[in-house]
């Protein structure tokens, strides 16, 4: 069996991975601070002020996260870990996608050609439900299927 | 990207531009603009109306957009449609910042391509070849937007400065889209552009027994309210309206704490910043919530703050101030303070060496109006134009012990926070 939720399809596609969860703003200039810069395949988060996920490997995890924070040179991260592979699989927001996230996934979508799935509006609930280490499956049309 | 729940409506110049009828490269970008306007469920873009300031300073992918995107813009002969000023320059002056040989060639590496990064911004549209600061609305460097300007800024601390002291209109851009938007010179019209957007849905009740710390009273502010905009009462008690130069410098301050502890693009103070002149108990929402911040809160932040040493009591190696860019105003009392102090312990030198950074204007300035400079010069501090946070990029300064009074760098860096006048005694004596 899985939960579902149904979200808003941002950047539509379908992709499966483990999830990591932050239920604070994350921040993503501060957590990928440190894996932007040589292509080391993985992506660990590097804010000491999230604790829900400093040091775990972001790299293609199905992100889940209420909104994104901190500094706008985040916008021009997305598309540097796309380029450098070790962007998440996909960000799952339960709230409506933020200006920042929403301009820098656009843009590495866009100007890279290569995907990282998004789906905002999936609700509080799915944030307080999913547990970091979960197996995610998003679908093209924003379905998220959590399994048990 | 198309949604199928998209209402946005474009003009015919608009889509002109989508549908590639002024070239391929505007088509991309226009398709990029669009998909940011239907992601934020925008009904329309605006024109924009005031110059831009972008935080794409660093010729760092990553941080900036990458030589390849840069020359097929340049290559199409496209610029923004009014100038724009940039975030600070990346550190390659390298004697202000005290660095080590091998950290001099790391940099040099990681910043062969700022030469030509800088002369494709100015064939983009950048103001001056030295309108680089994260300071722009200072006097000095003059690109100060106008209330009610519709503008797509980035750089957090001058989104937050732009929409909430001089009350213009920005939502927190990201890098590259910044540009992007003022390529084509319009923006999605959504969140703090909007007149329901810029209301407040939180209270902050400052109830200190004196004016705080602007950088702790941000990062309270940033950590509860995140995206949200707030009004905070209780500073008028200390804080002139906006207008009086310490009262911005104070804001300045405060909004890039809190832009860097959460996503604060916009603030309202009471009996301060102009909307809440204007509007008074109207720019806060009926529906909201009341924070008490008071000493204890603030206090517990600080403590909170992580000791990024192994020894706790190790003497500091280097001391960083201007994160954001200071003030010609602030630049001084930073001046005066450790000289001041020095004198008072008969020493002619700082024992911690220590980088003031502030706009290449402002330190003209300061250079021609003071003594203080080459005194401060002589005690081992140096000022500079360039940006402190790019001194952690890619572990630069790992292992390095370096204290600042910012916020903002201590929330990204493993720089260690103490508060001004902290600082002033630390550098001069050297021990924490």
């Amino acid at each position: 069996m899985a939960r579902t939720w149904q979200g808003r399809p941002v950047l539509a596609g379908d992709v499966e991975g483990e999830a990591a969860v932050s239920r604070r703003g994350f921040n993503t200039y501060a957590s990928f601070f440190s894996s932007i810069h040589v292509p080391s395949g993985s992506a660990v988060c590097s804010d000491s002020g999230n604790t829900d996920l400093h040091e775990i490997d972001l790299a293609g995890k199905i992100l889940c996260v209420p909104k994104t924070t901190g500094s706008t040179s985040s916008g021009a991260v997305w598309l540097r870990l796309v380029t450098l592979g070790n962007a998440p699989a996909a960000v799952l927001f339960s709230e409506h996608i933020d200006p920042l996230a929403a301009g820098g996934l656009v843009v590495s979508d866009i100007w890279s050609g290569r995907r990282i799935v998004t789906v905002d509006r999936l609700g509080a609930e799915f944030l307080e439900a999913v547990r970091s280490g979960d197996h995610v499956h998003v679908r093209s049309d924003g379905t998220v299927l959590v399994a048990d | 990207m198309a949604f199928a729940a998209s209402t946005l409506e474009l003009t015919s110049d608009e889509r002109a531009m989508l549908e590639g009828g002024r070239g391929p490269v505007l088509e991309r970008i226009m398709r990029t603009v669009v998909g940011y306007a239907e992601a934020l469920s925008a009904e329309r873009l605006v024109e924009i109306t005031g110059n831009g300031h972008f935080v794409i300073t660093c010729a760092l992918p990553g941080i900036a957009p990458s030589m390849t995107m840069l020359d097929e813009l340049v290559e199409a002969g496209l610029t923004t449609s009014r100038p724009f000023t940039l975030d600070p320059l990346p550190p390659l002056d390298f004697d202000n910042w005290f660095l080590r040989p091998d950290q001099m060639r790391k940099l040099e590496g990681m910043y062969e391509a700022q030469a030509v990064h800088m002369e494709r911004m100015s064939s983009l549209g950048l103001s001056a070849p030295d309108a680089c600061t994260c300071t722009p609305y200072l006097p000095q460097v003059g690109n100060v937007p106008g209330r009610g300007d519709i503008l797509a800024w980035s750089e957090s601390a001058c989104v937050a400065f732009a929409n909430s002291v001089l009350g213009a209109r920005s939502n927190r851009n990201g890098a590259i889209m910044d540009l992007l938007c003022n390529i084509v010179g319009r923006v999605p019209l959504t969140g703090l552009l909007t007149d329901e957007g810029r209301k407040a849905s939180r209270h902050i009740e400052v109830a200190t027994g004196s004016l705080p710390s602007p950088q702790l009273l941000g990062a309270a502010i940033g950590r509860h309210v995140a995206a949200d905009v707030p009004l905070i009462t209780g500073l008028d008690r200390w804080l002139a309206p906006v207008g009086e130069r310490s009262t911005l410098d104070y804001l300045h301050e405060m909004g890039a704490a809190a832009a860097a502890s959460g996503a604060v693009g916009l603030y309202h103070v009471h009996g301060i910043t102009p909307e809440a002149l204007d509007e008074g108990e109207g720019v806060l929402l009926d529906e909201h919530d009341t924070y008490r911040v008071d000493d204890q809160i603030l206090h517990g932040i600080e403590a909170g703050f992580p000791v990024p040493w192994g020894d706790v009591g190790a003497a500091p190696q280097k001391c960083f101030v201007g994160c954001p860019h200071l003030s010609l105003e602030q630049l001084g009392w930073w001046a005066e303070a450790i000289l001041v102090r020095l004198d008072e312990h008969d020493l002619g030198r700082v024992r911690v060496p220590t980088t003031l950074a502030a706009a290449p204007g402002v330190l003209r300035a300061f250079e021609e109006s003071t003594a203080s400079a080459g005194r401060l010069r002589e005690a081992g501090v140096r000022v500079s134009p360039a940006c402190a946070m790019q001194l952690f990029d890619d572990d630069l300064s790992a292992g390095e012990r370096i204290i600042t009074n910012s916020s903002k760098l201590r929330t990204y860096t493993h720089a260690r926070y103490f508060r001004d006048e902290e600082i002033v005694r630390i550098v001069v004596e050297g021990r924490v």
